[in-house]
């Protein structure tokens, strides 16, 4: 099977010049990403997230292992046409309007002019920013430079769409749209990489999500099912002093006021009894239930390792 | 293929030309060499009667001279220099800017992702900046060669030959640019070098005086191989004049020598890039 992206220990190492002190960015990265995924890539500042990204583009070499986007070794030049990128922090040329611009950088990608002159209102239109394409970029806010660069990405009508930070800078209306657009290519099948500090947004959008800490995957997998199973809860009122403790013993979290408690167990079967124990006393259950972790808890978890 | 090539080029070119626009710099080298051309048009009043100079007037002084041809070579030698020198300085000053400006974060990584080989990105924008300064020299050299050409009927070639070395001596300061460029990704510190070698040049071409000064055997040959591996500015500007007054050219080693240093710088910025890490 080719996948959309394929890493085999894929490794940056940044050396220092004079002290010739080893930095290890990216650290033995193997990822496989499926043909129509959205996959999201996260981890906290300074993980190795930009570095990976970049070397998946050919802006940085790999010092060791290999990357491949459907099926080709990213430092071709075949490789980066099925790609549309939107990087973090970038600086397009402010003297370009929005037309020009989308029109350089289809024009790099290998577009004939007629293909561009057809594309150029579309997308313009579908970023909301018809009336803005003849602005130089200069006057364009935050958030409209983030959509015309989104726009950009898409002008090629890529296979792999690459964004970094989509919606930094973009009001809440502007973020439900850019998601929308997305969802979209994803029904036509375009796989998605998303990096992302946003674990919201990423939670919401993405169907597979790996944590990258210290340059090294961390926790890979379905977002769906690292979310879920965090533990049951049970909550129950006129608990007697002594069951209280004992269920404590027992429970993740535990909390009680007034004779009310509030309990979450790690297990169904840590639940089951609790509750028998419960009846056993006449107590009254309040609420009784599976909770699911977010996807900030389980980064959260990763990252600090507990 | 062949024309997904051209229309990347393209667009790599017509990128440098909107950048120097956006940044008035065609305007300033357009305003410029319009108002000399003015200037020739304006102050310089010659009258030829029966093939043979009447009177020149500059400035309202009138002069007279037999030899037409001679008056033309010079005046075109003068434009010439003045293209050479003050226009070589204002050209560099400008491209300075135009090529690490891509080597922005933000910027280059856009470009590196797209499907472009890195060599044909930094070759394009080294040819637009080249492009839009030949423009600007053929601009005012045509138009000065047409003037003089229609008040006195002498149309010598020479001017125009001249205003290609003018070109290929900035295409070899843009080189260094380039690789400057490249190296430190810094529009001032590609212009402090490349003024740097243009003083060096000076300097070098008088390497016999120099070495007379030099006591020790290896100081000698020191400054010698620099002269011979440097840009040699002051030669080929002679070597300018040569062309325009119609003169023999004794030796064109000071125009390989330095195409030599001009590919090196080129070759040596082509390789740094790709292997770069953005």
């Amino acid at each position: 099977m080719t996948y959309a992206i394929e890493t085999e220990g894929l490794t940056k190492v940044f050396k220092k010049a004079w002290s010739k002190k080893e930095f290890r960015a990216v650290d033995g990265v193997s990822l496989r990403v499926e043909r129509g995924a959205t996959y999201g890539l996260l981890g906290p500042n300074g993980a190795g997230k930009t570095t990976f990204v970049k070397m998946l583009l050919s802006c940085s070499h790999p010092t060791a292992g290999l990357a491949k986007v459907f099926g080709m070794d990213t430092r071709t030049r075949p490789a980066r046409q099925p790609i549309g990128y939107l990087p973090e922090n970038h600086r397009f040329p402010t003297y370009m309007t929005g037309r020009g611009m989308l029109d350089f950088y289809a024009a790099l990608s290998g577009m004939d002019s007629g293909s561009r002159k057809k594309r150029i209102p579309e997308l313009l239109d579908i970023v909301g920013l018809n009336q803005w394409g003849n602005t130089r970029l200069g006057k364009y806010s935050k958030g409209m430079l983030q959509r015309v660069g989104l726009a950009q990405a898409l002008m090629h009508e890529p296979l792999l769409l690459v964004l970094d930070e989509p919606s930094d800078g973009v009001d809440p209306v502007g973020r439900r749209q850019i998601r929308d657009i997305l969802h979209a290519l994803e029904q036509k099948g375009v796989t998605i990489f998303l990096n992302s500090h946003l674990l919201v947004e990423v939670e919401l959008f993405c169907r597979d999500v790996a944590i990258i800490q210290n340059g090294k995957v961390a926790l890979e997998g379905r977002v769906q099912e690292l979310t879920a199973g965090s533990g049951y809860t049970v909550e129950a009122e006129g608990v007697p002093e002594q069951l209280a403790t004992e269920l404590r013993t027992r429970a993740k979290s535990f909390s009680q006021n007034n004779g009310s408690l509030a309990v979450l167990f790690g297990d169904r079967e840590t639940a089951n009894q609790a509750v028998d124990l419960l009846r056993a006393e006449r107590c009254d259950i309040e609420k009784l239930g599976r909770v699911n972790s977010t996807l900030e808890e389980v980064f959260m978890r990763t990252v600090s390792g507990k | 293929m062949a024309n997904r090539v051209v229309v990347q080029t393209s667009a790599l070119i017509v990128d440098t030309f909107r950048e120097a626009s956006a940044r008035k710099i065609i305007w300033g080298f357009f305003g410029c060499s319009t108002a000399l051309i003015l200037f020739v048009l304006l102050i310089v009043k010659i009258d030829i009667v029966a093939g043979t100079l009447a009177t020149v007037t500059f400035f309202g002084n009138t002069g007279r001279t037999q030899d037409v041809n001679q008056l033309v070579r010079q005046a075109h030698a003068g434009v010439a220099a003045v293209l050479y020198g003050f226009g070589m300085l204002l050209a560099v000053l400008a491209s300075a800017g135009l090529i690490p400006t891509i080597f922005e974060p933000g910027r280059i990584e856009l470009l590196l992702s797209k499907p472009v080989e890195r060599y044909h990105i930094l070759l394009g924008r080294y040819a637009g900046n080249l492009l839009l300064i030949a423009l600007n020299i053929f601009y005012p050299v045509l138009a000065l060669w047409i003037i003089f050409g229609w008040k006195t009927g002498i149309w010598t070639p020479g001017f125009l030959w001249g205003s290609i070395l003018t070109l290929f001596m900035f295409a070899v300061y843009l080189s260094v640019v380039l690789l400057i460029g490249v190296l430190w990704e810094s529009a001032v510190v590609a212009t402090m070098v490349t003024f740097g070698l243009m003083i060096i040049s000076v300097i070098l071409y008088n390497r016999v005086g120099i070495a007379k000064l030099l006591s020790s055997e290896l100081s000698r040959n020191i400054v010698r191989s620099l002269y011979y591996a440097l840009p040699k500015a002051v030669d080929i500007g002679q070597i300018l004049r040569q062309i325009v007054m119609g003169q023999p050219i004794e030796s064109w080693m000071p125009v390989w020598s330095t195409a030599l240093f001009g590919l090196v710088c080129l070759a040596g910025g082509v390789y740094v890039f790709q292997r770069k890490n953005y």
